[in-house]
């Protein structure tokens, strides 16, 4: 079969649905993991998904329940108790290791098939089912929908904490709702490049944007971009040349990431001897 | 209707008394100095009339109502921090985000840019408000700052310390501009700060915080030795320079060693720091020098 063939495939065609519906959701809510400073609570709901996922698989559901089960009440922890920045780490590092404890000793209660494991830690994009399709569409629709109606707020919190709480954003209810958002957008994106590669859609296109850009809107918008590309590039080698579409990504974000950096660094150094 | 009013409030957290029996109230385009040792509760005093900590005692009415967590006519610059989380927005966006940050919802107002633009021009932002806030200097950043804490015309505007930091050239400058916000919008605006000489050519009135006290009148009603003293339980001296500026003496403890606890009276390495800001940010009010 001929790599266009192989494109038209229905489990291609799946894949490629779900992985744009997870890049914008991804690049949409990483610009506030980026600006909020909360890439350490992005990895840990992640592993904790690992955990809900593994619960699930025991219990003989599917996996996205308990994904979003423990990711979002992990998020709820995570955003009542880490809404100051003093003792967010702490709180985010007990709720990371609680539930990846929980995830040992569901993994070893389990006689199961192990690939369920394999699949929630690294991704299997192309194994997404139509169903899986239209759950994954649904999350990232509420998630994208979620942040346009709450940019503005979110942003001002995200920025100048102090200020929001004096004209009326509680600093709490501000860390809940992201925090939610994040939990949903792991969950979805979880589908997509697995627990251990999260950071490939959340965390490194948005990094990237903020680094090319000034303006909010501009960040966002370029980190949305940055997100689909790695994600339509990374399926489309992965296609063509082999190799899990998942490290494709991966490795695409990264580079976008590194470019991004080396491309200020020169600008500085061209604006320096100017 | 005043735009603050004071009838015996005292506040309480936990056990402690911040402050209690203060009255007094704000006319309308006036600014008022709120001068205090650390720790005294000015900063409390800003978060009582916001909402954000409830009175125990007494009755406070601002711009006529009870107040209330995010009252749209009251505008709040924060002290200045680090600009690490500032450091992707421009000085544009920021004071935008002063306009309608606190809104939810898809509604776009075709007001904000005329509105952003207007307040970029009082504060003389504009040639430098598509720069990354990051980039900016100390009185640059300040001058955003009230941008954005008056963008939406405040009648009632607080300002938690706007002089920290900054040198003497770019304290009088941000005074001036506190002046001009005052006259063009005519806000009552309450400062506080760690010296009156700055801010004396503008002022109206002086709110002077210390143990548990408040006092409230005009510059020559309370920063006078009788009041001070009374206030402080000790002997205050006050000496005015050729240039109009008061030099207050006896007050170092307050000023250099607001948590009395563990502190000895060595002048040594270890109080360095702490005569370094009585130097930039007392010049004047300030003890005499060790």
């Amino acid at each position: 079969m001929s790599v266009w063939q192989l494109l038209s495939t229905p489990f291609v065609q799946n894949a490629f649905w779900a992985v744009s519906a997870v890049a914008l959701a991804a690049g949409a809510v990483g610009y506030f993991v980026v600006l909020r400073r909360q890439a350490f609570a992005a990895h840990a709901i992640g592993h904790v998904g690992f955990a809900g996922a593994a619960g699930a698989v025991l219990a003989g559901l599917s996996p996205i329940f308990g994904l979003l089960v423990f990711c979002l009440g992990a998020g709820l922890l995570i955003g009542v108790g880490g809404a100051d920045l003093d003792d967010r780490d702490a709180v985010v590092g007990v709720t990371l290791t609680a539930a990846l404890g929980l995830g040992v000793l569901f993994i070893s209660l389990y006689s199961g098939y192990a690939n369920a494991t394999y699949s929630i830690l690294f991704g299997q994009i192309l194994g997404v089912s139509s169903r899986d399709l239209v759950i994954v569409a649904l999350l990232s629709l509420v998630v994208l929908v979620s942040v346009s109606l709450t940019y503005r707020p979110l942003l001002f919190a995200s920025v100048d904490a102090q200020s929001a709480a004096a004209r009326g954003l509680s600093t709490r209810v501000m860390s809940i709702v992201f925090m939610t958002l994040l939990a949903v957008t792991t969950v979805v994106a979880i589908q997509v490049v697995g627990v251990l590669l999260v950071f490939s859609l959340l965390v490194a296109p948005a990094a990237a944007a903020e680094v090319l850009t000034r303006r909010p809107r501009d960040a966002m918008f370029a980190a949305v971009v940055l997100a689909l590309f790695s994600a339509w590039a990374g399926l489309f080698l992965g296609v063509w040349l082999g190799g899990p579409v998942s490290f494709w990504i991966t490795a695409l974000a990264s580079s976008a990431y590194l470019g991004a950096r080396v491309r200020a660094s020169l600008r500085r150094r061209v604006q320096l001897s100017a | 209707m005043k735009p603050l009013e004071l009838d015996d409030v005292a506040v309480h957290l936990g056990d402690a008394t911040i402050w209690r029996h203060a009255t007094f109230a704000l006319e309308p385009a006036t600014i008022t100095a709120v001068l205090g040792p650390n720790g005294a509760g000015k900063s409390t005093l800003l978060k009582v009339i916001l909402g954000l900590i409830e009175p125990s005692e007494g009755s406070l009415q601002v711009l006529g109502a009870p107040p209330a967590r995010g009252n749209p006519r009251v505008g709040y610059m924060a002290q200045s921090r680090h600009a690490d989380s500032l450091s992707s927005i421009t000085a544009r966006d920021y004071v935008g985000l002063g306009f309608d940050g606190p809104r939810f919802g898809w509604g776009r107002s075709r007001a904000k840019r005329d509105v952003v633009a207007r307040a970029l021009e009082l504060t003389g932002t504009t040639h430098y408000a598509d720069q990354p806030l990051s980039t900016l200097s100390g009185g640059q950043r300040q001058r955003v700052a009230l941008a954005h804490a008056a963008v939406f015309r405040p009648d009632l505007l607080l300002l938690d310390e706007p002089l920290a930091g900054l040198d003497l050239a770019a304290q009088a400058e941000i005074v001036e501009l506190i002046n001009l916000i005052r006259d063009t919008t005519g806000a009552a605006i309450v400062v506080v700060a760690h010296d009156l000489n700055p801010l004396a050519s503008v002022v109206d009135c002086v709110l002077w915080i210390a143990r548990r006290q408040v006092r409230c009148g005009s510059v020559d009603e309370v920063v006078n030795a009788t009041v001070l003293s009374e206030l402080y339980g000790h002997p205050i001296e006050i000496f005015t320079t050729a240039r109009g500026r008061r030099v207050i003496v006896g007050l170092e403890e307050e000023f250099a060693h607001p948590h009395p606890h563990g502190h000895d009276h060595d002048h040594g390495h270890d109080h360095e720091h702490e005569h370094d800001d009585l130097d930039h940010a007392h010049d004047g009010v300030a003890p005499e020098a060790p």
